[in-house]
């Protein structure tokens, strides 16, 4: 008996099914992912990490909290730099979300600041406002503004129209949205802001890393200088910070919270407007292009010394990340599921996961650096455990909302034939989601000393060279938009957007 | 006969762009007339409630199906909404923030026979799905038009309540056009029926004439074992021209 055409013996990895071209995808990019690694420079360059990490460890366990030189102060400046730096963000971004699908402008323009990384930035502000408050502020304020006009105008248009539909006619555009788009949205949009603001106080912790005196200042100087007792109190005031959040961000405190934080914002830098237009109109601009020397800009372009291996980095390290953070996402996620193991598992797996979504990459980067050396394998280690956990932490959510039509199968069944394939095309999608994220980091973490596009930026920063400094941060951004369109296009598309795991990653996080 | 006509189609195909629903319908609503529009869920009966507001424009009131209200809003902010058009954007944002009085009296005035008094500061996502019709229709009668549209505006209250709230909508409205699925409420409290069943008006009837039995033509999925209904109610239009006998309320 001969079988139909449809139900001939498919061979391995075939199938027309979106499970089969799901698995072809993946695996296709782990192959490529194999076949690029031996590009990157994956060495351990230090002499005795086990030592090293067990005087971290140690440090952690026994963190020395006297040791911290004014934490109130830090504490205090990070928190209001999260706060006024997200505030300002909203501002700004607000009125262009109501403009954002009428303007190609706009858009255009939010993606270009979304591109840009928070400490890049920084890094660009610094050479204008000093070490200052005003400093931190843009460096959140600005990317923010981009990333508030993308999502809140997508909240905005997936509001329901029945509400507006029943307006009496001849009712105006700004009546209607009083009264119906901003209520029926406010909740998704305090939602996301909140997720922001969270977003923001790591940020704003990171920023220590330029030199501004928040949590991340006292942070990087006690690991650098190797006082592992002081580092550990650091990071355990900054877990505590993340994790008492609902308590101290509540809704009532937020009003005398924001006005008091106020007074703890500085010091504020004294404006040179000669100064100030002299950057703006000069400095960053390379010579030849203001005085219309073509040839002479294209010398000048071939005078940047370590721009393709750089940019080949970023990249490589992207795709090492994105793919990385696959491996990790799908051999944590059933730790933190209901589905697997016995209470005690699941608790450390739960555990494990928020240790190191809340830990910022850059933060996990620095101490894999201090341990294993500045090559790529810190960054990637750092890349994939934090947006893997990230992820599985969504994912495990999600499959925890589900309930397996079969109780009785074992566990390699339920995880194979069950939950995998319905959690998959999510976990896929959240994937492409953050990979344009971890690009941007990829980038950033050439600032600790890997040879990123960050690396170069931040030297040529250093030497006062803005003119290709400026450059390559417009260079980051492009790569940057480009790798978001790859994303968007290689992202599965039969995923609904209902899926309760993706909204959470995209408006309201975990709340 | 001779009652003013307040609206009217004539062989007219209603539908969104290309895609007609509705083909072929010729109506007219006179003053002082109700009207019952009947047929099955998906029939084409919010389409034609629709192309008949767009007709009407200002002198319609709109009572949606699904009531259309705001969630997070309050009652009175919802029913204010009735009126949004008639005052300036400074105006409407003053109210968001501080209820205008003369409003404010009017609304509660309102609330009073619509069973919803003391409830005029709670948010509609607080109410139970029979008090967000009763807000809905408040917000339609707030707009104080003269005719009364509603897609199915009774369709979430007890029978008792549903009399009650079409009697408000009578004594505030020259004519109305009301969508509903309850057979017997459209004989006993309307005067005029009308049904669309397959994308046509099959039935424009005065409701003293017609029966239960010709109103379950309509459903046809529900009586399929009676096919020579269709005819029943064929022969019972061609009876009844056009506006010929149209029954008086008797309003006192």
């Amino acid at each position: 008996m001969s079988l139909k055409y449809g139900d001939r013996y498919p061979g391995l990895l075939r199938g027309t099914g979106i499970g089969a071209r799901l698995a072809r995808h993946s695996l296709t990019l782990l192959a490529i992912t194999l076949l690029l690694m031996p590009l990157a420079d994956l060495h351990v360059l230090s002499r005795d990490p086990w030592a090293e990490l067990g005087r971290i460890a140690q440090g952690l366990l026994m963190p020395h909290f006297g040791s911290i030189d004014a934490p109130f102060k830090a504490l205090g400046l990070t928190v209001s730099v999260a706060l006024w730096g997200t505030l300002a963000g909203v501002v700004l971004g607000f009125p262009l979300a109501l403009l954002f699908s009428r303007s190609r402008l706009v858009r255009a323009g939010c993606a270009f600041v979304r591109a840009i990384h928070e400490l890049f930035w920084a890094l660009l502000f610094l050479q204008i406002f000093g070490l200052s408050a005003l400093t931190a502020l843009a460096a959140l304020a600005i990317p923010y503004a981009g990333i508030f006009a993308k999502v809140y105008a997508e909240i905005l248009e997936s509001t329901p129209s029945a509400a507006d539909d029943a307006l009496p006619q001849g009712t105006g555009r700004l009546s209607r949205f009083l009264y119906c788009e901003l209520p029926l949205a406010f909740g998704q949009l305090a939602a996301y802001t909140r997720y922001r603001f969270e977003c923001g106080l790591r940020a704003s912790v990171l920023l220590g890393f330029v030199g501004l005196p928040t949590l991340g200042f006292q942070l990087e100087s006690a690991f650098r200088e190797g006082r592992y007792f002081e580092a550990g109190a650091v990071m355990w005031l900054f877990y505590a910070l993340i994790a008492s959040l609902p308590w101290w961000a509540h809704r009532r405190l937020l009003l005398p919270l924001t006005l008091g934080s106020l007074l703890l914002l500085g010091p504020w830098p004294q404006i040179d407007g000669a100064l100030l237009w002299r950057f703006l109109s000069t400095d960053i601009w390379p010579a030849p292009l203001l005085s219309g020397d073509l040839p002479g800009l294209v010398a000048w372009a071939r005078d940047i010394p370590e721009l393709l291996p750089a940019i080949g980095n970023t990249l490589l390290l992207g795709l090492l990340g994105t793919a990385g953070s696959l491996v990790i996402a799908m051999l944590l996620w059933p730790l933190a599921s209901r589905h697997f193991g016995n209470r005690l598992t699941r608790a450390a797996g739960s555990g494990l996961l928020v240790f190191l979504r809340s830990t910022p990459e850059l933060m996990l980067a620095f101490v894999f650096l201090l341990l294993l050396g500045p090559s790529l394998l810190p960054a990637w280690l750092a890349l994939a455990l934090h947006n893997g956990a990230l992820i599985a932490f969504l994912v495990a959510r999600h499959a925890d909302s589900l309930e397996p039509g079969m109780p009785d199968l074992p566990a390699s069944g339920r995880l194979a034939y069950e939950l995998l394939p319905r959690v998959y095309p999510g976990l896929l999608a959240l994937l492409y989601y953050r990979a344009e994220v971890i690009l941007r980091e990829s980038a950033i973490l050439g600032m600790l000393g890997v040879a990123t596009l960050g690396y170069v930026i931040d030297d040529y920063f250093q030497t006062l060279m803005f003119d290709v400094a400026f450059a390559l941060l417009l260079i980051t951004a492009c790569l940057n938009v480009l790798v978001d369109a790859l994303a968007r296009r290689l992202r599965p598309r039969d995923v609904t957007h209902d899926d309760p795991c993706l909204r959470q990653e995209q408006l309201s996080y975990p709340r | 006969m001779t009652a003013e006509v307040l609206v009217e189609l004539d062989q007219e195909s209603l539908g969104y762009g290309d895609q007609v629903i509705i083909r072929d319908v010729s109506l007219s609503l006179h003053a002082g007339e109700r009207v019952a529009l009947l047929g099955e869920s998906g029939v084409g009966k919010s389409t034609l409630l629709a192309a008949l507001r767009q007709r009407l424009g200002q002198q319609a009131a709109w009572c949606p199906q699904h009531h259309g209200l705001v969630g997070p809003l309050s009652v009175y902010l919802n029913i204010y909404m009735g009126r949004l058009d008639q005052h300036s954007a400074l105006v409407n944002l003053w109210n968001l923030a501080r209820p205008l009085p003369r409003a404010w009296q009017e609304i509660a005035e309102l609330c009073g026979p619509l069973g919803l008094e003391g409830m005029m500061k709670r948010s509609v996502s607080r109410l139970s799905g029979g008090q967000r019709q009763r807000v809905a229709i408040g917000r339609a009668l707030h707009q104080q038009r003269d005719i009364f549209l509603g897609d199915e505006p009774v369709a979430s209250v007890d029978p008792h309540q549903a009399l009650g709230l079409l009697e408000m909508i009578d004594q505030r409205h020259r004519g109305s056009i009301i969508a509903l699925h309850q057979r017997e409420l459209a004989l006993t409290h309307f005067d005029r029926v009308w049904g669309l069943a397959d994308g046509r008006l099959v039935l424009d009837a005065p409701s003293n004439r017609l029966s239960l039995a010709d109103l379950d033509a309509l459903y046809p999925s529900a009586v399929a074992s009676l096919p020579e209904s269709t005819t029943v109610q064929a022969q019972e239009k061609s009876a009844t021209p056009e506006g010929s006998l149209r029954c008086h309320r008797g309003r006192s």
